[in-house]
């Protein structure tokens, strides 16, 4: 009886109090998906990802030598700390002889290798014959398990069954080449075949041409990569370490992009949920003053009605936490791995939930929502029952601050007077509105700001800096002199793009990518950060301004370069350059050869005057994309960054509302009794209004002012979490601004359009009445 | 045709379902300038009575006359400004804005009348000169109730409605607020409404309507009302 006659008026109060009670609700469910939800993003990619490397035994890293012998290997494996090494032969540019010639990628391996083994999905395993083929391409292209294919490799044709279907952690994000940013299953894939079916392709004599590495846990990889060189010596083209692989570059960029966001913007929804409670609750209980007064007449103990007043925040969190955590996963989650789920392939589709985060999270919301509840009740549990039901006394006025100045107070009006004393005496709810507006203001801020970074980026890159109309990658037998003879109708600039291995002075060694083109590039813009026009020095490299920062060096330093040929080769970086995504280095095709390389074309970049249709589809050619489709393809690479953007700004817009809104109603309520003293006196509506609508007014504007450095933060958190791949510069421009600014003050006349109509629908003989 | 003039007015309110008469065929009319009670047992309708004099209210049916002007017909806004304009409040619970100094309260009638009277003065009479920077918080009961009277009377009203004014005081500070308003509006010439369920302080009204269950029971007039310093309850 006694319980249930509480739970009765727990209902009741709540009824009474829902739109309250469901602010806390909502912002809690809001906390609790949204972190969870971009949390499953990271976790379920890197789950994912590290059981894959786990499964198919992936290398720490690959060096890549011509033709290492049996002692290059012996050494390798000698060295302290390598745990495994193994050889094997990979060519990129097989064609596979079906419709529409795509590429694919061969491995040849020795049967015994255990390192980067395919994850076989369907078949069996590989007998000296067959090949196990890439899944995704074979699924696009029709192929199965049984059938025959030829591929060509070197100019020779090697005939295989497909033995099996399998996905490779080396080629999560199956990408062909440079010029490509989405997976192409239909015209790109991998291949592996045995050892010895390569060799009729060379000649009979088996080739290799890379060394995979597994190292031993806690070994020190950079001193041992480091080592290559002596062992390898003129045959060591470069050593790529696993994080330098693309698929493994663009899982781990992911991962870090999301767990950036998943940290950063759910902070303020947490923050917003505590503050929202502490105000509900305090003014709950302040009303309820009496009634608890009334309960400890009757003999309630203190215990149940501290848990009394404690249950709302138990439950209206838990219920938030409920929501919040199938919300989250299902709905936030689902929507943006989806996103991404055509760019990377991993044997399994199950989503990863964070639970450490998740409880995490989840014992904060109850922290808030429960502990603020037992502390607003808490603090009227010293008083006696008696002293609880006299009417309290009116809060007392204060005289201000602002009173000191009387040329100032005298001149203000009443209303004014009236609203700045109110501010100073409830500053707690003043300061909670500022807060929860300048969150709301800041996070829009924030979102539009991580929009405008990922949208820039393919802007920078394919409406400022490139300006062709297409990239053509040639085929390898392609020479310059051919491209020169056929005379194509409009600008042609041709590149070699490779990689390089360089190291820096302190022994910083990394492989990175190189173009090459002339001074002169009619239609790759180089530009620094400012976005004045760079041309490449005619002796040294331009280097990005990402990279340098990377590798720890500046303008005037000397960094070793190695690619091909048997020695480094000292290069001064003569100029920094910016590019959003993609780091690298940047010469002349003169410099180039002046440090002993040749200048192979690997791809033409043309702008057409008349599109010569007849060379797109000639075997000079292996491939081409416009550079429009380029533009598309990486906004469809970028597209879960997009769908978070868009998330946080409609999440913002409700974290506004519901801030502005219950502070509006919070204000509207402690005000009735003015309110309707006003209005027997005779004030009009119109006099009476600014009295509520002002403090939120101020507040609104004041939230506005201090959301821009808070908005400002977060950009520049955002474009710093972004990966060693990009170099991303946050600028909140002012009509992002804007924008923010008029998203909250939209709500904020949206809400004080509500507060009128309750000001207007203020009964004067109820609010009368007597003191409560 | 007298100052206030109510012709058979009805007041109803639905609650729920069923219809609640407050006060039925009530009839009466008052004086300028004279001092009246409206007496009667809680819940007899005295109040609803006053609210809709003091256009807080519309009656159902019938008619009120104010000065000539019939106020049961005024909307909203209307009402606001015959409120404004003519009537001044005094609340069983004072009503003062508790962040507004005791001058402030009295000041507010400024704001919106047209010609009111002093603030400063006002508070001088009712005897709180040397109180009027204090916050209604830092005051007595009676000390609020005298603030109110003058924030009441500083509007420069025609007509004093007061609610229980002495409802929440002792019989000695009672006293005190009653003489305050008879002998102030005596001599501003104001017309007084007091609704009381308290029967002695009747005997001080020129005037006094007995209300019982939402009807008139009694209209008495005096000749000679007895001074407040007489009455004892």
């Amino acid at each position: 009886m006694v319980k249930g006659a509480l739970i009765k008026k727990s209902i009741q109060d709540m009824k009474k109090n829902r739109s309250q009670f469901l602010s806390i609700f909502i912002m809690a469910a809001l906390a609790i998906g949204i972190s969870v939800g971009l949390d499953t993003i990271w976790t379920t990619i890197d789950a994912h990802s590290q059981n894959f490397y786990q499964d198919t035994n992936i290398s720490d890293f690959w060096v890549a030598a011509s033709n290492p012998s049996e002692l290059n290997l012996w050494r390798v494996r000698n060295i302290k700390g390598v745990q495994k090494a193994e050889k094997r032969f990979t060519v990129n540019n097989a064609t596979a002889r079906i419709d529409g010639k795509p590429i694919l990628r061969v491995y040849a391996v020795p049967s015994e290798n255990t390192l980067d083994m395919s994850l076989i999905m369907s078949g069996k395993k590989l007998s000296k014959h067959g090949a196990i083929l890439d899944r995704s391409f074979a699924q696009a292209n029709h192929l199965s398990v049984g059938d025959p294919l030829t591929i060509e490799v070197n100019d020779k044709r090697i005939d295989t069954t497909i033995e099996a279907l399998a996905l490779s952690s080396e080629n999560i994000y199956a990408v062909k080449d440079t010029a490509s940013m989405m997976p192409d299953p239909k015209g790109y894939g991998f291949i592996v075949i045995d050892e010895d079916r390569i060799a009729s392709a060379y000649g009979g004599r088996k080739p290799y041409n890379q060394i995979e590495v597994r190292l031993a846990q806690g070994a020190d990889a950079a001193e041992i990569q480091s080592r290559m060189d002596s062992i390898f010596g003129k045959k060591l083209n470069f050593v790529m370490a696993q994080t330098d692989n693309r698929g493994v570059n663009f899982a781990n960029a992911k991962v870090i992009q999301f767990r950036s966001f998943a940290t950063v913007f759910p902070f303020m929804f947490f923050l917003v949920t505590a503050l929202i409670t502490f105000s509900t609750m305090m003014r709950l209980t302040e009303d309820q003053r009496n009634q608890i007064g009334i309960l400890k007449a009757l003999g309630y103990s203190k215990k149940s009605i501290l848990w009394h007043y404690t249950s709302y925040g138990v439950f209206v969190g838990m219920a938030g936490i409920l929501v919040g955590i199938l919300f989250g996963p299902n709905v936030i989650g689902r929507l943006l791995l989806s996103k991404i789920k055509n760019l990377m392939t991993f044997p399994v589709e199950d989503m990863v939930i964070n639970i450490s985060k998740f409880l995490f999270g989840a014992s904060i919301i109850m922290t808030f929502t429960a502990g603020i509840s037992f502390l607003s009740c808490l603090k009227l549990q010293n008083e006696a029952p008696a002293e609880l039901l006299r009417t309290k006394m009116p809060k007392k006025g204060r005289h201000i601050f602002l009173e000191h100045f009387p040329h100032v107070w005298n001149h203000m009006k009443f209303s004014q007077k009236l609203t700045a004393r109110n501010a100073m005496r409830n500053k707690f709810r003043i300061v909670v509105s500022i807060l929860g507006v300048s969150g709301c203001a800041g996070l829009i801020i924030g979102a539009l700001a991580l929009f405008d970074l990922v949208s820039g980026i393919p802007k920078t890159l394919y409406e400022k800096t490139y300006s062709y109309d297409q990239k053509v990658i040639l085929d390898s037998d392609t020479t310059d002199r051919a491209i020169r003879n056929l005379n194509l109708d409009g600008i042609v600039q041709d590149m070699e793009e490779s990689s390089v291995q360089l190291t820096t002075q302190e022994g910083l060694r990394k492989v990175t990518a190189v173009s090459v083109f002339s001074k002169e590039s009619p239609l790759i813009h180089l530009k620094d950060a400012e976005g004045n026009s760079v041309t490449l020095p005619d002796t040294g490299i331009a280097m990005t301004r990402k990279l340098a920062e990377l590798m720890n060096v500046e303008v005037g330093d000397i960094v070793n370069l190695k690619r091909s040929s048997d020695t480094y080769y000292p290069v001064t970086i003569m100029k920094i350059v910016y590019m959003p995504s993609a780091q690298g280095i940047y010469m002349t095709d003169g410099y180039w050869q002046e440090i002993g390389e040749n200048f192979r074309p690997t791809a033409l970049l043309v702008q057409w005057n008349k599109k010569d249709n007849d060379f797109l589809n000639s075997g000079y050619i292996t491939s081409y994309t416009d550079r429009t489709t380029q533009k598309s393809d990486f906004e469809g690479n970028l597209s879960a960054i997009f769908g978070t953007s868009l998330l946080l700004i409609v999440s913002g817009t409700v974290l506004a509302f519901v801030v502005l809104y219950n502070m509006g109603m919070l204000n509207f309520a402690e005000r009735v009794r003015d309110l309707a003293t006003l209005e027997v006196l005779g004030f009009h509506q119109k006099e009476i209004r600014p009295l509520v609508l002002t403090e939120n007014i101020v507040s609104t504007v004041v939230g506005i002012f201090l959301g821009i450095p808070i908005g400002k933060y977060l950009a520049g958190t955002i474009a710093g979490g972004f990966g060693d791949d990009f170099d991303l510069i946050s600028r909140v421009t002012p009509d992002r601004i804007l924008i923010a600014a008029a998203i909250t003050l939209t709500f904020a006349a949206i809400v004080n359009h509500i507060v009128r109509k309750k000001i207007k629908s203020i009964d004067m003989l109820q609010a009368l009445k007597s003191v409560e | 045709m007298s100052f206030i003039q109510f012709e058979g007015v009805e007041r109803e309110y639905i609650v729920g379902d069923s219809v609640i008469k407050a006060v039925k065929e009530v009839s009466f009319s008052l004086e300028d300038k004279s001092f009246n009670v409206v007496l009667g047992q809680s819940g007899a309708g005295k109040t609803t009575v006053l609210n809709m004099l003091g256009g807080m209210d519309s009656p159902t049916k019938g008619a009120i006359t104010v000065n000539g002007e019939d106020i049961s017909k005024l909307g909203t806004r209307e009402l606001t400004t015959y409120r404004r304009d003519k009537i001044g409040f005094v609340f069983q619970f004072y009503n003062l804005v508790p962040n507004l100094t005791a001058l402030e309260n009295v000041q507010l009638a400024e704001e919106i009348c047209k010609n009111p009277l002093d603030a400063a003065e006002m508070l001088e009479r009712v005897g709180l000169g040397d109180r009027k920077n204090n916050f209604p918080g830092q005051m007595s009961g009676g000390e609020q109730q005298r603030v109110s009277i003058a924030r009441a009377l500083a509007k420069n009203p025609q007509i004093l409605l007061c609610d229980e004014p002495t409802g929440a005081l002792d019989s000695g500070t009672g006293r005190i607020v009653l003489k305050l308003i008879r002998d102030i509006a005596r001599d501003m010439g104001k017309t007084v409404v007091v609704v009381t369920h308290n029967a002695p302080i009747a005997e001080m009204a020129d005037t006094v309507i007995h209300m019982r269950d939402g009807q008139i029971s009694e209209i008495r007039h005096t000749e000679h009302p007895r001074p407040v310093e007489e009455i004892v309850w």
